[in-house]
């Protein structure tokens, strides 16, 4: 347990954000009272945006914040650098309480530890490629030549050499947001923050972007908060996903814990149309090889083999070449359980 | 041929009920009014549809169905025809003409007295004085005869009186019920808006109406009306006190701040100094060089070639001396506004409390006539170049300070937010990020103040400023033409070289 907290990067504990003039009498009369979003834009003309958030974010982790427009995903990124002030509750980065921090102390969090990746790219229009991407190095005083070399190399993670003495706005879309992360990842920071920065491409070169991005995950393991509105973009790249509403978080899980045991109806909605044949593995359909009674002309002894962690899209292949059921095996090759040809359709439909 | 057409999908939509909604702004008498109503929406057409409430009430149904706008314009039209009325059915007509002749016999009686004592002193004047007073007489009876025409014109008046107002109610009755269609319409987009009929807001139009309506045509209609609705009747005493108590004001901070004064007066002629050194006390060829050479450099080479051009035709005119003086002022007062105006623009920017206040100050600075405002100037800094300058900066600097705010408003907050995430202070995110994002917006801004300063110099050469703008004023004094358009086509091309000079500049940033 305390190893693990030690690997906790980012958390957040009963955080609230309510705006409006009277937030900080709203947010006593929800402390006290209990009262809901809908009695304290009445009574105090003010909105909840998000409200008693708590996660916590371990070392190296992809943590998707998904939800829809007006959920609060955005506003709660922005509590973890101090954008918005959380209106109560208490934020840890790398240990560090942030709302704790000086002006000074805190900047300099922003300018070392943190890197940021905007929807709207938020690129600065008067400097080049180079000098956007230097510029939080710029920041925090590097000299010239160290800021040359650190964009140069940051450039080249994110395969964009030799657009450095361009402007940004000759550049295509997909290409500016490339060159946000690359702003983002210049600073070396511990933690990256994503508020939606695929959001404003099309499918296609977001398709591209997340792929890139993975990539660069698996080679940097930078611990990222990640905000999507996009189901299954967050599934593609979340370690852990948590599902906003109404700027509360529902359900944290991982991916297959999300599709296979939605916590309630919302959720239920939303993961509906998601393959699962990715998600769910044998393990989880599998009838342990004792309950399992052969029927007519089946021969488990005749059956392949497969660990139990391979996913659905897997099993498929393996079925489809076979009249017999599938027999799961643990790591040391014991069989373990069974997969039948209904178990298994019944799998892909529903998740379980 | 109708098979292949495509089906009439709009045939089949449900219509909406409005009904309800008609009934609930229209209040008294809604079922009328749900019928026209939709009526003027189905159709769109101009029907004819009275409304006979408009017809016979005129402004005062306007007022008690909230249509405020309708009810001054049809007011004050039915006004004009109750004038036209009125001055037909008792107005005294000739009466102007009347009194004009009444006058010139009265006049002309004097004469003939005056003839008559000269007659019998035996003086020379007696006959032209007589003859005076004949034509005099001549003229009072020709102004008689005008008069009883004007006064059997009354019959005119009474016909245009009543034809427009039947017209004015013909028209309201007519168009009455579509303008309240129309403020049906914004009533749903926006519910503040007056609905129904207020018994308050009929009860406000006829006080409205019945003390208006009296008056005016008092006024319009009795040849001499009583004193007071002719002129506000108040003591001149007001006027002159104020005045009074304002000049000991300003004689006695004149006094007080002598210091700050001076101290205000000798920063300003020491730029005036400097800048004077450089364009004036040096040889001409050599500043001529030097401002082709800068506008070049800075901006380019047609700007340059302009410059020499502009130059060539101040040089070849004997303006030269003037010229430079007039930019000497410009460019210090440019300079002062610039200097002042940018951070003012930012401090703007940044408090909305600030910029309310300022706000209406700006506007003073921009509509107060020049010359209200050289007075107290001469009063605190006496004149010459320096109040020249000071009255140019009071009215050249708003432009700047108003599009650097509007500028720096207008930075797109993400990119502010981006600075900020990456740990950015303050003061670099405004030198880094926002005055980039806003150089368009200031470099407008002071292009404007640029050109209004060349504006004042006529203005300023009033109170000792020299330049162009005093070969303008002698030009006007002496109403030289040709003189005057040649100094004010100089003042001109003095404006557009300085002007490409500092565009130019930043056109090379944008273009890059």
């Amino acid at each position: 347990m305390n190893d693990n907290e030690k690997d906790i990067v980012i958390e957040l504990k009963n955080a609230w954000k309510i705006f409006g003039e009277r937030a900080s009498e709203a947010m006593a009369a929800v402390e006290s009272e209990g009262i809901g979003k809908a009695e304290v834009l009445e009574q105090y003309g003010a909105v909840v945006g998000i409200a008693d958030c708590s996660f916590s974010v371990r070392r190296g982790e992809i943590f998707c914040i998904m939800g829809l427009s007006g959920s609060g995903k955005s506003t709660l990124v922005r509590h973890v650098n101090r954008l918005i002030e959380p209106t109560s509750g208490e934020i840890y980065l790398l240990g560090e309480d942030v709302m704790k921090l000086s002006p000074t102390a805190l900047r300099e969090m922003r300018a070392k530890r943190i890197g940021m990746v905007f929807q709207h790219m938020a690129l600065l229009p008067h400097r080049s490629v180079r000098d956007n991407v230097a510029y939080p190095l710029e920041i925090r005083g590097e000299s010239k030549s160290r800021r040359w070399d650190v964009s140069q190399h940051s450039l080249s993670l994110v395969g964009l050499d030799g657009f450095e003495d361009r402007f940004p706005r000759e550049l295509s879309g997909g290409m500016q947001q490339r060159v946000g992360l690359a702003r983002a990842l210049a600073s070396d920071p511990d933690v990256l923050l994503m508020d939606e920065p695929f959001s404003a491409l099309d499918p296609l070169i977001r398709r591209q972007l997340q792929d890139q991005f993975m990539a660069l995950s698996d080679q940097l393991h930078k611990t990222t908060l990640f905000i999507t509105h996009d189901l299954d973009e967050a599934i593609r790249l979340g370690t852990r996903i948590a599902i906003m509403k109404d700027g509360r978080i529902v359900q944290i899980g991982t991916p297959e814990e999300i599709v296979t045991n939605p916590a309630d109806d919302y959720v239920r909605d939303f993961v509906q149309n998601i393959s699962k044949l990715k998600l769910v593995f044998a393990h989880t359909i599998q009838t342990p090889i004792s309950e399992y009674k052969p029927v007519d002309g089946e021969d488990l002894s005749q059956s392949p083999r497969v660990s139990q962690d391979v996913d659905l899209d897997y099993l498929i292949d393996v079925a489809t070449n076979t009249t017999q059921p599938t027999v799961t095996t643990d790591e040391s090759g014991n069989d373990v359980g069974v997969v039948s040809k209904d178990r298994l359709l019944q799998g892909i439909r529903d998740g379980k | 041929m109708a098979e292949n057409s495509q089906p009439d999908v709009t045939k089949d939509i449900p219509k909406i009920d409005l009904s309800d909604s008609i009934r609930e702004f229209s209040g008294q008498n809604s079922d009328y009014y749900v019928d026209t109503l939709s009526q003027i929406q189905a159709t769109g057409e101009n029907l004819n549809l009275w409304n006979k409430a408009a017809l016979l009430c005129g402004p005062a149904w306007c007022a008690a169905r909230g249509l405020w706008n309708l009810f001054w314009l049809f007011t004050i039209a039915e006004l004009v025809a109750l004038v036209q009325l009125g001055k037909g059915i008792w107005g005294d007509l000739g009466a102007s003409k009347m009194a004009e002749a009444e006058q010139l016999t009265k006049r002309a009686h004097d004469l003939r007295l005056e003839a008559g004592v000269a007659g019998v002193t035996g003086d020379e004047s007696a006959e032209s004085s007589a003859e005076i007073a004949m034509n005099l007489e001549k003229a009072a009876e020709l102004a008689i005869q005008q008069a009883q025409a004007a006064a059997s014109t009354w019959w005119l008046y009474l016909i245009a009186g009543i034809v427009l107002y039947v017209v004015l109610r013909y028209v309201l009755g007519k168009f009455a019920n579509r303008l309240y269609e129309l403020q049906y319409s914004a009533w749903r987009l926006n519910k503040k808006i007056a609905s129904g009929f207020s018994m308050q807001r009929l009860t406000i139009a006829l006080v409205i109406l019945v003390i208006l309506v009296p008056l005016t045509l008092y006024r319009f209609t009795v040849s001499s009306p009583v004193e007071w609705l002719v002129d506000v009747p108040v003591d001149n005493a007001y006027y002159t006190n104020s005045a009074n108590a304002l000049e000991g004001w300003f004689d006695r901070t004149a006094e007080a701040g002598k210091g700050v004064f001076d101290g205000i007066t000798a920063g300003a002629q020491s730029v005036l100094d400097a800048m004077e050194l450089l364009l004036v006390d040096a040889p001409w060829p050599v500043v001529a060089v030097f401002l082709v050479v800068i506008a070049w450099r800075v901006a380019s080479i047609r700007v340059a070639i302009f410059t020499a051009a502009s130059l060539c035709y101040i040089g070849f005119l004997g303006l030269w001396e003037a010229s430079m003086v007039s930019i000497v002022l410009v460019g210090a007062a440019a300079f002062f506004c610039i200097l002042i105006g940018i951070p003012l623009g930012i401090w703007f920017s940044r408090s909305e409390k600030a910029y309310a206040v300022a706000r209406p100050v700006l506007d003073l600075m921009q509509t107060i006539p020049p010359f209200v405002y050289l007075i107290p100037i001469i009063a605190f800094f006496g004149t010459g170049r320096v109040p020249g300058i000071l009255a140019t900066i009071i009215f050249a600097m708003p432009p700047v300070i108003r599009l650097t705010a509007l500028g720096l408003r207008q930075v797109p907050s993400t990119v502010v937010e981006a600075a900020v995430a990456f740990g950015a202070t303050k003061w670099r995110i405004l030198v880094g990020v926002e005055l980039p994002l806003a150089t368009p917006a200031i470099m407008t801004g002071v292009n404007q103040t640029i050109l209004m300063s060349l504006s004042m110099v006529v203005i300023a050469s009033l109170i000792g400023a020299k330049g162009l703008g005093q070969e303008v004023l002698t030009a006007l004094q002496y109403v030289a033409k040709g003189q005057g358009i040649l100094a004010g086509l100089a003042i001109l091309f003095c404006a557009m070289m300085l002007d490409r000079i500092v565009q130019g500049r930043f056109q090379r940033q944008e273009d890059q």
